[in-house]
């Protein structure tokens, strides 16, 4: 660990410290709001203008969304957050002034909806169509009728999808082959939550395919192995062109993330010139392209080399 | 791991909801329920065994005692909007990770972070090198019989980030990010101990790569987000430094003269590098129902690491490769709704990547034949591609909910470059169509089929030669350049048959038939992909759920190549039909028997084969390749118990099994184990099982 990095962590510590005390402290600004009964009726429970919903929808009703004040949405002193529970569930005076039957909201958000659900996501998307946003229209998830509260918990307090150990458990509820995959043996520490799908997609649309964050797989691919990028005096042209002719990133049984185990691998490309054909073996001179690491055994430099000297090096990255 | 180790605040809430009409409830009551909350957990936990596959990670590996701690302060002033919040996680273990955010919502922001990731190699080596770790390694020159070593990298990562929103709808975002990499993974140098020759034995030494990489990545965006119209635009830096540029080897084994490994040193190890982006991403909304989206980028990547000194390289070289590559790219879409039943959507994107690397002469040497009768160019070798991808849809709405979406996506490769080694062709195109009929909004039951045809195709194969100008070989037209048809059929089916149960099932297949070289019939041939899966959610009630779900996923690929007997006459096809087959399934069940206490339970099962498949017809018991297995099994349980609305204990339990007969690197066969010649050896236990028991307490405040 550097020393940086060391004299970082020391500085976090204190800050650790402190902020416990602070939040274990009474929180005197907030008391003194709540004292002020006027305004607290004033205000509703948790919206600036609630009154209407609240007085049914507590934390015993079907519909509980009470905790939706403890989100950004609940924060009053933001003037962009929503005024009333209306602003996103519209008008719904029919819910509103119905007594023995209660119909639905104007727009709802459940799985009984009968809200289409480009209606649904253009009230999320009034406010939140920009930045990493942007795209969203012509992704693949929006083109594939994908409510934003298929994957987003509006009313909770911790948003899954948000948190880094329980996101891909919300994107596993569609993806179940990348479900499968990551409990390979070759795999990146996703069940940690160390490496998780936003990392590498933006599932919000992007420029890059398949919803990379940056704009290639390569170019994501760098964001954490940026030693791969080169360029190299000898470069191996699938490696420049797309990592993922060789990794599967989801998980893999071959090491290293390798789609198919060598010799196997490098044989769908290379011709069957001498050593470089043959079948896998456990015994024999050509056990060396099968076992431990195969063809790199020799081949180290399988994603370029930048060694100027000038012998074992082109074309077979020895060096 | 951890996954229990995880307070989960949601839970906490819903375990202190009282079932009361709000009006008679009390302030602390509805601050509660309405206010962020802050909690702390800590205990200790003990692991059972030594392992290396469920510790990979997070690093609980041997077996004894870890610390468990987590933090999640939450504050927020009301009146002023501001927050602090500081999110610590596995503090206690060694993939911990804590975060400070301190913001006014609406006006500013700033946040500090640290994260920790090892990453254990999960092959112990038993070896003889020395100097592991550094650029300066000694390996043995005869086979010695060394000590346990643990290979092991680990990340370490700080990351700063800015906001602010300014007058005029605009916001300003800056982020910083520095991430030291440390330690040593695997690595080796080889060669082959004489000329070309199908008994030419080999010699391998086990040189462990010294990782001290730093990597630093910085930019800065402005945002205006306005009704109609959003923009960003900004930049976005990253850069590669590595402390070693070289790694050095004395030793090795010199049987073999002038072929023996122990002449590679040294070894280039990656160089230095960075890349600087600027962008410009917007979308505008023409009418309610019409919108388009553009982004530009334009990225220039250098590498300028000086050249370490070496023995031999040639005069004129310069003292770096001079490495640049230019990448300028353009995105836009367009999606409309011309009536109220149709959508469409086209999207273009064109990226041109063009590697303007100076062109020098590294090998003068190139145009001899070298030990193996090959010539060479000698130079380096850039290469540059673009590609254009464009995309339409159109989707119509039917009565019954249902809806017909039809599509087209169209892709295109132009890249630079000779045939070596590996077939080339300089473009490939691969056009798709697609058709999908989907149903939504209906009550019980909804989904989607589609079907998809790809079809690539490209110019036409360059010819390989050899240094004598004959054709060499011209037979593997490569995975990522043959031509392939593509079929894909996908169905996935939501059903809620009683209002307590959902069913979801989700079946693909995909069949892909790959074109050869003229005149052959080696390389990939055939592949298909099949994924079937199907979860189910009980709910028995409020307080209890249950879970399940099993997937099958199989993966076929056929491919042949010559079996490597010089003279090329004697060369014989052979065949392999490579399979992965793996059937998962998941069950899980959570509860709340009491006000008190919450249980929860999950089993998870995977069985992995990858079979082979493999024919040859002479010497048929030698070219074998044994199916590989592996089966992982984890259990985990939990329970929580609430003596106080605002603190509590919890149990976590975790039963996980590794279980494998890879021969990567040993088997069960000590004759058939990899010994370097140097006489390092990896090994893992073929079956691991641990058990992990965690006490903790919980206390919560606002």
């Amino acid at each position: 660990m550097s020393r940086q990095i060391k004299k970082g962590l020391l500085h976090l510590l204190p800050m650790l410290v402190l902020a416990l005390a602070l939040g274990i402290s009474p929180n005197s600004e907030a008391k003194s709001a709540s004292e002020d009964a006027d305004d607290e009726s004033e205000r509703g429970i948790v919206l600036r203008k609630d009154r209407e919903c609240t007085d049914c929808h507590d934390e015993s009703s079907e519909y509980p969304i009470l905790a939706i004040g403890k989100t950004k949405h609940g924060t009053t002193a933001d003037s962009r957050t929503p005024d009333s529970c209306k602003s996103c569930h519209g008008e719904s005076n029919d819910h509103l002034d119905g007594e023995t039957t209660m119909p639905m909201p104007s727009i709802t958000f459940g799985k009984n909806s009968k809200n289409p659900i480009d209606e649904r996501n253009q009230i999320c998307l009034n406010c939140h169509q920009g930045g990493k946003r942007m795209h969203w229209l012509s992704s693949t998830h929006a083109n594939r009728d994908t409510a934003c509260t298929a994957c987003h918990q509006i009313h909770a307090a911790q948003d899954k999808v948000r948190d880094r150990i329980a996101q891909a458990e919300v994107c596993f509820a569609c993806h179940k082959e990348q479900r499968a995959q990551i409990n390979r043996p070759s795999r990146h520490p996703i069940r940690e939550g160390k490496v998780v799908c936003s990392d590498c997609h933006n599932p919000h649309g992007s420029a890059g395919p398949s919803k990379m964050i940056r704009d290639s797989v390569n170019e994501t691919c760098f964001s954490c192995h940026m030693e791969k990028r080169g360029p190299f005096i000898y470069n191996h042209p699938p490696v420049q062109e797309n990592c993922a002719i060789c990794h599967n990133p989801h998980g893999t049984t071959a090491p290293n993330l390798l789609k198919v185990r060598s010799p196997f691998l490098c044989e769908q490309c290379h011709e069957p010139n001498t050593h470089q054909s043959s079948p896998a073996t456990l015994t024999g001179y050509y056990r060396r392209n099968t076992l431990a690491r195969g063809c790199m055994n020799c081949h180290t430099q399988i994603h370029g080399s930048n060694n100027p000297e000038n012998i074992r090096n082109e074309e077979v990255f020895q060096r | 791991m951890k996954q229990r180790n995880i307070f989960h605040l949601s839970t906490i809430a819903a375990a202190l909801i009282i079932t009361m009409p709000l009006e008679t409830l009390g302030d602390d009551t509805i601050k509660q329920m309405t206010k962020p909350q802050s909690t702390i957990q800590f205990g200790a936990g003990y692991l059972s065994d030594d392992n290396a596959r469920f510790g990979q990670f997070n690093g609980l590996r041997d077996e004894g005692a870890y610390g468990i701690f987590n933090v999640d302060i939450l504050r927020r002033n009301d009146d002023s909007g501001t927050w602090f919040k500081i999110i610590g996680r596995n503090l206690g273990l060694q993939n911990r990770e804590i975060r400070l955010e301190h913001s006014k919502q609406g006006n500013w922001g700033y946040s500090i972070e640290f994260n920790q990731t090892p990453r254990y190699e999960p092959f112990t080596a038993i070896t003889a090198v020395e100097g592991i770790g550094s650029s300066q390694l000694e390996v043995p020159t005869t086979p010695t019989t060394g000590n346990p070593t643990q290979l092991k990298t680990e990340r370490e990562a700080i990351s700063v980030g800015i906001n602010k929103l300014l007058p005029g709808n605009f916001e300003l975002n800056l982020h910083f990010r520095n991430e030291e990499k440390d330690g040593s993974r695997i690595f080796g140098r080889g060669n082959r101990l004489g000329a070309p020759s199908p008994t030419a034995v080999g010699g391998f030494e086990f040189t462990p790569e010294p990782i001290n990489f730093t990597t630093r990545q910085f930019g800065a965006t402005l945002d205006y987000t306005g009704k109609d119209l959003q923009v960003t635009g900004g930049y976005h830096g990253s850069i590669f430094l590595n402390k070693n540029s070289a790694l050095h080897i004395n030793g090795g084994s010199d049987v073999g003269g002038a072929y023996a490994p122990s002449n590679f040193s040294p070894i280039a190890l990656p160089p230095d590098n960075q890349a600087h982006q600027a962008f410009l991403s917007g979308g505008y909304s023409f009418t309610p129902t019409t919108r388009g989206t553009l982004k530009a980028s334009y990225t220039r990547a250098t590498q300028s690491d000086s050249f370490f000194p070496t023995q031999l390289s040639t005069p004129g070289i310069g003292s770096n490769l001079g490495g640049q590559v230019d990448t300028a790219l353009v995105q836009s879409s367009l999606t409309a709704r011309p009536l109220p039943k149709l959508s469409l959507l086209a999207n273009a994107r064109f990226e041109d990547r063009d590697d303007k690397t100076p062109v020098f002469l590294y090998n003068p040497m190139a145009l001899e034949l070298d030990f193996n009768g090959n010539r060479w160019s000698g130079l380096n070798q850039p290469r540059s591609f673009r590609t254009w991808n464009s995309k339409f849809e159109s989707s119509y709405a039917l009565p019954m909910n249902f809806r017909i979406i039809g599509g087209i996506d169209y892709e295109h490769w132009d890249r630079t470059g000779l045939p070596a080694t590996t077939g080339h062709r300089s473009t490939t195109d691969e056009i798709s169509y697609r058709a999908e009929l989907r149903r939504t909004l209906a009550e019980t039951v909804t989904g989607t089929i589609s079907y998809i045809h790809s079809d690539r195709f490209g110019s036409h194969f360059l010819t390989n030669r050899t240094a004598t100008g004959d054709p060499f070989f011209n037979f593997i037209a490569p995975i990522n350049l043959a031509d392939r048809k593509r079929d894909k059929v996908r169905l996935s089916i939501n059903w809620e048959p009683i209002d307590p149960l959902s069913v979801q099932v989700m079946i693909d297949e995909s069949w892909d038939n790959y074109g050869h070289r003229a005149g052959s019939d080696l390389g990939v041939q055939k592949g298909s992909a099949r994924n079937y899966s199907i979860d189910a959610v009980y709910t028995f009630s409020e307080a209890w759920q249950a879970t399940g779900w099993f997937s099958r996923n199989e993966t076929f690929l056929d491919q042949a190549s010559l079996t490597p007997a010089p003279p090329r006459q004697l060369q014989e096809r052979w065949t392999v039909g490579l399979e992965n087959i793996s059937t998962a399934f998941g069950a899980g069940l959570n509860g709340k028997p009491t006000d008190k206490i919450d249980v929860g339970t999950n089993l998870e099962y995977s069985d992995i084969t990858d079979k082979f498949n493999q024919s040859v017809i002479t010497n048929a018991q030698t070219y074998t390749a044994p199916n590989i297995n592996f089966q992982l099994a984890r259990f985990r349980l939990f329970a929580r118990y609430a003596i106080q609305r605002n603190y509590g204990i919890r149990l976590d339990y975790i039963l996980d099994h590794f279980k494998t007969n890879e021969w990567t690197w040993n088997s069960n066969i000590p004759a058939q184990n990899w010994v370097y010649t140097d006489g390092t050896q990896l090994t893992q236990d073929r079956s691991q099982l641990i058990n992990f028991v965690g006490f903790s307490a919980y206390y919560s405040w606002q």
